[in-house]
């Protein structure tokens, strides 16, 4: 059902810019010092896009799906790149939210396609992957985040907590709580004023391409559930495997090599 | 009984000896009083007992056997540590007793205030309301809870409470007197004389002084 699909041409896209060179205008007129990072970011965009939809292109009619589950491996160890800069000092925080966002993604990815959810066809497989990545990188990074924040500010509580025979699981348990509640509300919030505050992405783009809104309205749920389920299991996964990289083998917390981004 | 045998302990923090090649014993039922300036090395040499710090040199011995060989939760709760600060980890004076032993009784509970000079109605208070003293008390009583064979006893620098002073001394003697091993590092001179049974005197990270409290030269100049 496609009957109102209507794609902008290359000179709409264009035209669009002029919202950018306005926008960098008025930045410049207001003396904000961004117009610079502005234009930048426009560009850098407009070039990313670019490049991955002629990417996304070539995966589609060439790679089949083996390129496709390859892209999405890519996307899981970008973002766990990025999101371990999160952890900063923290040891193997690369590797662990690397871990951790490849733990959400396979298990939601996985899990929706073994039910049956979604068509195992790459048109399907990058975007929807790229979706819970994305989640789940965020998910990673703001547990790693709160984890070494915790670990560092309360490091008298957790030693105190030591001290009385607990084992460093224990003694860490109440911080990983409250850094895993951090990473987690974000997601929540989002699911639950979902539609009221925003029309999200995948709702919008069918409703773009003309499909009648009560059918759009499926696949956004299926995309909250399966978000949620991403962000919440990232942030489980990579609380799990950071936490041993706080502690050593003698249960001590682990000094940390730099300070808190 | 529990006693350390220390065998030439060096902990470095960067470039800095935070203890050098230190050599004694704490004997098992005694106590023996760790003193010292500020700096000495006193409250790292505390820590290596229960492992929160790890040597980088040497080793240390409990009853014969390298502690860096057990289990160490299972040493920490026959080695328990009282730190200098005091921290709480809850909302209640009851949880805080059972940070560390989840099955202590309410009978048990509040022989601990009694011992530690807190009244019992104490039990059912927030922790948050508490004073530094009142803190310090509970965090002594909630080490004892867990029954530890050792106590090591960072006494607070700040003579704020002096109370507390004289309660640790107390505890002290009465942790030896039931068989218990005591490490006690205080500042407070006067006590050390009246408690300690052995001294170990630390200076920039090295022992300097070891033997009875008549013996040390130390303690005479305070």
């Amino acid at each position: 059902m496609n009957t109102g699909l209507s794609v902008p041409s290359w000179t709409g896209v264009i035209a669009s810019l002029l919202l950018v060179a306005l926008a960098a205008a008025i930045a410049y007129r207001q003396r904000l010092g961004l117009t610079g990072e502005l234009v930048v970011a426009a560009v850098r965009a407009g070039i990313q896009l670019v490049a991955v939809g002629a990417v996304l292109g070539v995966i589609f009619a060439h790679a089949g799906l083996p390129g496709g589950f390859g892209w999405v491996i890519v996307m899981i160890l970008i973002a766990g790149q990025i999101a371990g800069r999160r952890g900063r000092g923290l040891r193997r925080a690369r590797w662990s939210a690397t871990a951790g966002v490849a733990a959400g993604t396979t298990i939601t990815l996985g899990g929706l396609l073994l039910l049956g959810v979604i068509a195992i066809q790459p048109r399907v497989v990058v975007p929807l992957g790229g979706m819970i990545v994305a989640a789940a990188m965020l998910a990673a990074g703001l547990t790693l985040r709160g984890l070494r924040e915790d670990a560092e500010h309360a490091r008298p509580a957790i030693e105190a907590r030591l001290c009385l025979g607990l084992s460093a699981r224990e003694a860490f348990l109440p911080h990983q709580r409250s850094a895993l509640r951090t990473a987690l509300l974000p997601a929540i919030d989002s699911t639950k004023v979902v539609g009221l505050i925003s029309l999200p992405g995948a709702m919008t783009g069918l409703i773009l391409a003309g499909v009648d809104p009560l059918t759009a309205i499926r696949y956004q749920i299926v995309v909250m559930y399966m978000l949620l389920a991403a962000t919440t299991l990232a942030a489980l996964a990579t609380a799990r495997l950071a936490e041993h990289a706080l502690f050593d083998h003698a249960h001590r917390l682990a000094p940390f090599s730099k300070p808190l981004a | 009984m529990s006693g350390f045998t220390l065998d030439a302990i060096t902990v470095t923090r960067g470039p800095v000896r935070l203890l050098d090649a230190v050599s004694g014993c704490v004997e098992a039922g005694r106590c023996t009083a760790v003193v010292g300036p500020s700096g000495a090395g006193k409250t790292t040499l505390l820590r290596v007992l229960n492992r929160l710090e790890e040597p980088a040199a040497g080793r240390v011995l409990l009853d014969g056997k390298p502690i860096g060989e057990m289990d160490v939760p299972a040493l920490r709760r026959r080695v328990g540590l009282v730190a200098q600060r005091p921290v709480l980890l809850t909302d209640r004076v009851a949880d805080e007793l059972r940070v560390g032993r989840r099955d202590l009784s309410e009978d048990r509970s509040l022989a601990l205030l009694q011992r530690v000079g807190l009244p019992a109605e104490f039990a059912a208070r927030h922790t948050a309301g508490l004073s530094g003293g009142e803190a310090q008390r509970l965090c002594l009583a909630r080490a004892l809870a867990v029954e530890p064979e050792v106590l090591l006893l960072d006494e607070p620098t700040s003579a704020l409470d002096g109370l507390i002073a004289t309660l640790i001394a107390d505890l002290a003697r009465d942790h030896v007197a039931s068989g218990g091993t005591v490490v006690l590092v205080s500042h407070d001179l006067a006590v050390v004389r009246r408690v300690a049974h052995h001294v170990l005197v630390l200076d920039a990270g090295r022992l300097t002084g070891s033997g009875p409290p008549a013996e040390i030269d130390y303690l005479e100049a305070g």
